[in-house]
This record gives structure tokens, C-alpha cells and sequence, in this order.
């Protein structure tokens, strides 16, 4: 799994550490685990398509707006994603997204955790060598 | 884990740490816990509750409540006050769940006479009320109604008929707190709150039918005066806070902090911790969006509770009124409010923040309403579904020492991961309906982290405020019936 639980931080919330071999990768990744968090992403098709264009003042802030665009998107539409097709711009401060999935079903879906928000707690996207990795805390 | 010899010991249940632990630190920190609770503190207290210490104007300590964990910024279970002209103001020190707070209903049923119909009101109750992920609440309440919901809180309710006469004043504030500004919230905050009005969420929000335990009834004459005079008397509580409203308030404001904090020079040693000088125009924007939140929880509590009303009413085949459903009262702990306190020589106003913290104003206090005034503040502690919870009242103490603060809930030592490796929902659903607790929850993964097993044991929680003296046992509830987002 490209993205990895981090069971002792942060105990009453859920904590993340993704890392791919591409910035894209990498915000694709992320979404998938906050994906993860709020349902099993097994019972979702991805009938349903959902366009974003966001803009911020770097790489960090694109990579939260984005995430907090997904929990917004599960409140305000109802809507919960299985598959991510991310494009960041090359100066890190815009992005273009498709996200596939459906309209919430309790019957069909196996729901886990209705996620408040992305925290700034230890919040970063970094390089190491050719990888890309984040550290995502979600209030639960 | 922290090691207690590494902090002076103040009383049996109190602990310094001085300044002198880590560069920046403005004032000691001060940690409410027995030697066992202190041991098995998360290093993450420790951290958070020095860095918070370093914030500007604080004044005289930071503290961390029995019950603190590892959070954002803040440890949960923290309390800070602030100068109001020298001091700032952080949107971590309150939490994403602005005014999450607890509920205590009365009845005045026997356990005997609900026990046999407990499964259809739990049942019942879970239709009512919308839990868990994503779920739409009532919008056609809400819609066009925002601005008055947040400006007006309770009273909002007691004019639209959804809330009964003495309500408000069982309220924290009087269920609205002044200087609510709707226009310092943003589209997206709207929309999230107008689609999740009067829903109960998910994460450690419940709603739990309880019983007074005969065994640990502390003080039955305290406990006559809150409306519970039978020692298997039947309650219900209500956990929960102002949704997607307050989360993406919270979120905006973080982000705008953060940028901002450069220009007033302040550095801060965690994201998360981001804050403004309370009289800057920033902080005021934030303040007045913040309050909004506050109010819109109240309102969303007394949704639910009006649903909670309905549902005793069809089962038991009498109107709310004659079950004695009155309100106890509602405690917010995720909040920052302007409150005057007095202490070594300063008397006046300072913006206190209560993150996972309660308030606990003692008897006399003119903020705590005119049937409970002599006695002090109702403080509700809510535990893990498995464990029970408790009702307190506040102190004169808690007012000199803690700025009328205490312990919020049982708070967490194993992780939702590492909850949900130790149990399944569906065993441990099958497991507390054996122990008499019949558990409906949105989802059985969210059931299994939320396990007794995953938090502190509350007793000893509650016992270390009492015996620090910031809060007095009343009561301890035990649950029998449990509705979990």
C-alpha cells in the first residue's frame, strides 16, 4: 500500500504517511488514504465524476486544499471518491484533479469515519532523493 | 510515556513543569493526574502542553486536564487563558469541532420500566436522529435561516417553538454566546453546516440512554437538586459539536492565521498552534466566525434533543412534558470565551480556551442559572460507551486555581488503528448487549475504535478532579442504550 497508517500519533485522530515517485503520485495517494479513513473504497464504483481546479501559495497548501476539498465534497454533495487523476502544475501552486466514485449509500457502502478535517499537525509534503512523501493528520 | 520524576509534584493529583523545561516558555505548565495517570500520558502531552506555555500573553499556567491526549496544537484536555490586550487567540487551542459539548436529559422513568423497550427507543432514535458519515441533516431548517441560527443560538429555538421555556438557561451562556458575525464565514462553511443541521456525527459522538448507578450515587442531595432523586433514575446524554460548520471555520481560519502570523512576528512551534493577537482585526474576524459555530451547536444539541423527546414520547405513550424531559444542562468543551476571573491580585476579563476541557464555575457564580447557582455549575463528563459517565459539579477551587476548568471525558491511550486490531465492531456489539448495553451504531468499524479498552478508565479520571477539587462527583451513569455515528 503506497500509504501507511501511523498508529501512535495523535490518538483520537488518524494519522498518514503517503509517498509515491511523482508529486502527482503523491496528491493522488493522499486522497486515496482519506479515502480510505471514511469508507471501504472495495464498495464503491466510481459512477460518478467530479472536476477541481485549485490554486495556493505552495506545494503544502495546495496538497491541504485539496484533501479539504474531498471532506467538503463528502458533506456538502454527498459524495465519496475511489479513483484519482491529479495534475499539479510544475510550480507547485496550482492543480487540476478528476475524481471518480459515487453518492453516499449506507446500504451499499461499509462507512468508517465521518473525517472533520485536515490538521496541520505535522502537515508536509517533502522530496527525499526521487520519492515524494506526506504526513497527513485528519481530525476524526 | 511521561515520567513523573521528572516534574515537581505539587499534590497527590497535581504536577509543575517549570519553565525552565524548555526555551520560550512563558509561564509553568500545570498537569492535573494521579502518578499512574501521569505515567501513561502520551510524550505528546508533555510537548503540546509546554509549546502552548511559549503563546503570547498567556498567563499563569497551561494546563493539562486528567483526561489529556496527544491532539493537534493543543493536547485535548488543555486549558489556557489569555490576556485580552496582550494576548492571542488560536483556532487549535479550541479544536476543528468548535462548542463540541456534551447533554444531560432527565426522565423521570425507572430502569425497569425502559429496560423492556430499550432496543425499540434506541431503534427509534437512531431513525430520528442522522449519524454517521456524510448523512444530510434537516436542511429546510436551516436553509435561509443561518444567520439568525448563529446569531441567536437557543433563542433561535425558544422563537421557532423547538425548544421548551427553561431550555435556554440550562444552556452554557444561556445557549448563544454575543458577537456572532455571519459574514466572517465562508461559502463553503455554509454549505457544509445547511447539510449537516441537527445530525450527530461519527468519531467518539454518541447518544447514549443511561441509568444513575445506585452504587456510586455520591451525593443523592446535590443530585436532587439537578432533577435525579431515584437511584435508577434514567438519563440521556448527547455528544456532539457544530459539524461541518465549525470544521471548515476552523480550517479557514488556520490557514488565514498562518500567513498572518508573520506579520505580527509571531513564531509558534506547531502549525497547529497558529494564533493572532486577540485585538487584531484577524483575531476578531475569526472570533465573531467562531461564535457562529459555537451557537450553531447549541442549536444543533437541541435538535437532537427535541428528536430524543419525540422518541420517549411514542414508546412510553406520553408526552414529553409528563416524562419530565427537562434539560439538566449543556457544557460546550471545545471553546474560547472572554470571562473575568480573578487571581494573585488580577481581577478582570481574560479569554480563556477550552480544548476537551469543561468549564466547572463554582457556587455563586452569576453565569450559572438561578436554581443551580447556590450549588455550582452542572459539569458532564462523558466516558467510552462501555464505561459510563458522570455528572460533577463546579468549585470554588476550580475558580481560583484552573479558571473554572476541568476534565472533559476519559480520553484515549490506544489509537483507532490500533482499537480496531484489538476487537471487531460486531464482538464487541455482541459483547455489551451481554453487559445489558444495547449498541445501534452507523458502522461497525466506527463502533470497534470507540472501544472501552481504547481510553483511560474515567473513575480514576473523575476521581483525580475531584480530589484536586476542581470538580465534585455527583453521580455516575451507566450506560444501557447507546446510538453511535
Amino acid at each position: 500500500m503506497p500509504f501507511r497508517y501511523l498508529p501512535d500519533v495523535a490518538l483520537a485522530d488518524v494519522a498518514f504517511e503517503a509517498e509515491s515517485d511523482s508529486i502527482d503520485g503523491l496528491f493522488e495517494t493522499c486522497a486515496l488514504a482519506v479515502t480510505d479513513v471514511m469508507v471501504d473504497p472495495k464498495t464503491l464504483k466510481g459512477g460518478t465524476a467530479k472536476n477541481f481546479s485549485l490554486e495556493a501559495q505552495d506545494l503544502d497548501r495546495l496538497l491541504y486544499d485539496f484533501l479539504t476539498e474531498l471532506i467538503i465534497s463528502k458533506d456538502v454533495d454527498s459524495l465519496l471518491f475511489r479513483e484519482y487523476s491529479v495534475k499539479v502544475d510544475p510550480g507547485g501552486r496550482s492543480l487540476t484533479a478528476q475524481a471518480r466514485g459515487d453518492a453516499i449509500d449506507r446500504e451499499r457502502h461499509s462507512l468508517r469515519n465521518d473525517v472533520k478535517a485536515v490538521t496541520m499537525h505535522l502537515f508536509g509534503v517533502s522530496q527525499v532523493g526521487p520519492r515524494w512523501k506526506a504526513t497527513v493528520v485528519l481530525d476524526i | 510515556m511521561a515520567q513523573a520524576s521528572s516534574f515537581k509534584q505539587v499534590s497527590d493529583v497535581s504536577w509543575e513543569i517549570p519553565t525552565t523545561y524548555k526555551q520560550g516558555m512563558r509561564v509553568p505548565a500545570r498537569i492535573y493526574a494521579t502518578r499512574k495517570l501521569l505515567e501513561a500520558m502520551d510524550n505528546g502531552v508533555i510537548e503540546q502542553v509546554t509549546n502552548v506555555a511559549c503563546l503570547p500573553g498567556i498567563v499563569r499556567y497551561a494546563y493539562a486536564m486528567a483526561d489529556a491526549h496527544w491532539g493537534y496544537g493543543f493536547p485535548i484536555g488543555g486549558v489556557a487563558a489569555f490576556d485580552v490586550e496582550k494576548g492571542v487567540i488560536s483556532p487549535g487551542g479550541i479544536g476543528f469541532d468548535v462548542n463540541c459539548g456534551m447533554r444531560l436529559i432527565r426522565t423521570n422513568l425507572r430502569y425497569s420500566e425502559v429496560k423492556p423497550k430499550i432496543k425499540e427507543l434506541v431503534d427509534l432514535i437512531f431513525n430520528l436522529v442522522p449519524a454517521g458519515v456524510g448523512v444530510k441533516g434537516f436542511q429546510n431548517f436551516a436553509q435561509g435561516q443561518m444567520g439568525d441560527i448563529t446569531s441567536l443560538g437557543v433563542k433561535w429555538c425558544a422563537e421557532h417553538d423547538l425548544a421548551w421555556d427553561d431550555d435556554p438557561a440550562h444552556v452554557e451562556e444561556g445557549g448563544y454566546i454575543k458577537g456572532a458575525d455571519i459574514s466572517k464565514v465562508s461559502r463553503q462553511a455554509m454549505s457544509r453546516g445547511v447539510s449537516q443541521f441537527g445530525t450527530l456525527g461519527s468519531g467518539n459522538h454518541y447518544l447514549e440512554i443511561q441509568v444513575v448507578d445506585p452504587a456510586r450515587f455520591f451525593d443523592p442531595d446535590l443530585a436532587k437538586g439537578f432533577g435525579i432523586v431515584h437511584d435508577d433514575q434514567v438519563v440521556v446524554m448527547i455528544h456532539c459539536g457544530s459539524r461541518g460548520f465549525g470544521h471548515q471555520i476552523c480550517t479557514d481560519y488556520l490557514r488565514n492565521f498562518e500567513s498572518s502570523m508573520r506579520r505580527y512576528d509571531i513564531q509558534v512551534r506547531d502549525r497547529d498552534l497558529a494564533c493572532l493577537p486577540f485585538d487584531s482585526r484577524e483575531a476578531k474576524d475569526y472570533y465573531s466566525a467562531m461564535v457562529c459555530a459555537a451557537n450553531f451547536a447549541f442549536v444543533n444539541r437541541q435538535i437532537i434533543v427535541n428528536r430524543v423527546r419525540e422518541a420517549f414520547s411514542k414508546v412510553f405513550h406520553r408526552d414529553a412534558e409528563s416524562l419530565d424531559m427537562h434539560l439538566i444542562y449543556d457544557v460546550c468543551h471545545n471553546i474560547a470565551k472572554v470571562e473575568r476571573h480573578s487571581y494573585e491580585g488580577f481581577n478582570g476579563e481574560l479569554l480563556v480556551h477550552r480544548k476537551g476541557a469543561t468549564r466547572s464555575f463554582g457556587p455563586g457564580h452569576p453565569d450559572i442559572p438561578a436554581p443551580y447557582r447556590e450549588v455550582g455549575q452542572p459539569v458532564i463528563i462523558g466516558g467510552s460507551m462501555e464505561t459510563g459517565s458522570y455528572l460533577l459539579v463546579g468549585t470554588k477551587k476550580a475558580m481560583e486555581e484552573t479558571f473554572g476548568s476541568t476534565a472533559h471525558g476519559s480520553g484515549r491511550t490506544m489509537s483507532r488503528t490500533a482499537a480496531k486490531r484489538e476487537v471487531r465492531g460486531a464482538e464487541l456489539q455482541k459483547k455489551m448487549l451481554d453487559r445489558g448495553i444495547y449498541v445501534k451504531a452507523a458502522t461497525m468499524d466506527g463502533l470497534a475504535e470507540e472501544a472501552g479498552m481504547a481510553y483511560k478508565d474515567i473513575s480514576e479520571v473523575v476521581e483525580t478532579m475531584d480530589r484536586a477539587g476542581i470538580s465534585r462527583k455527583v453521580v455516575a451513569l451507566r450506560p444501557v442504550g447507546n446510538i453511535k455515528g
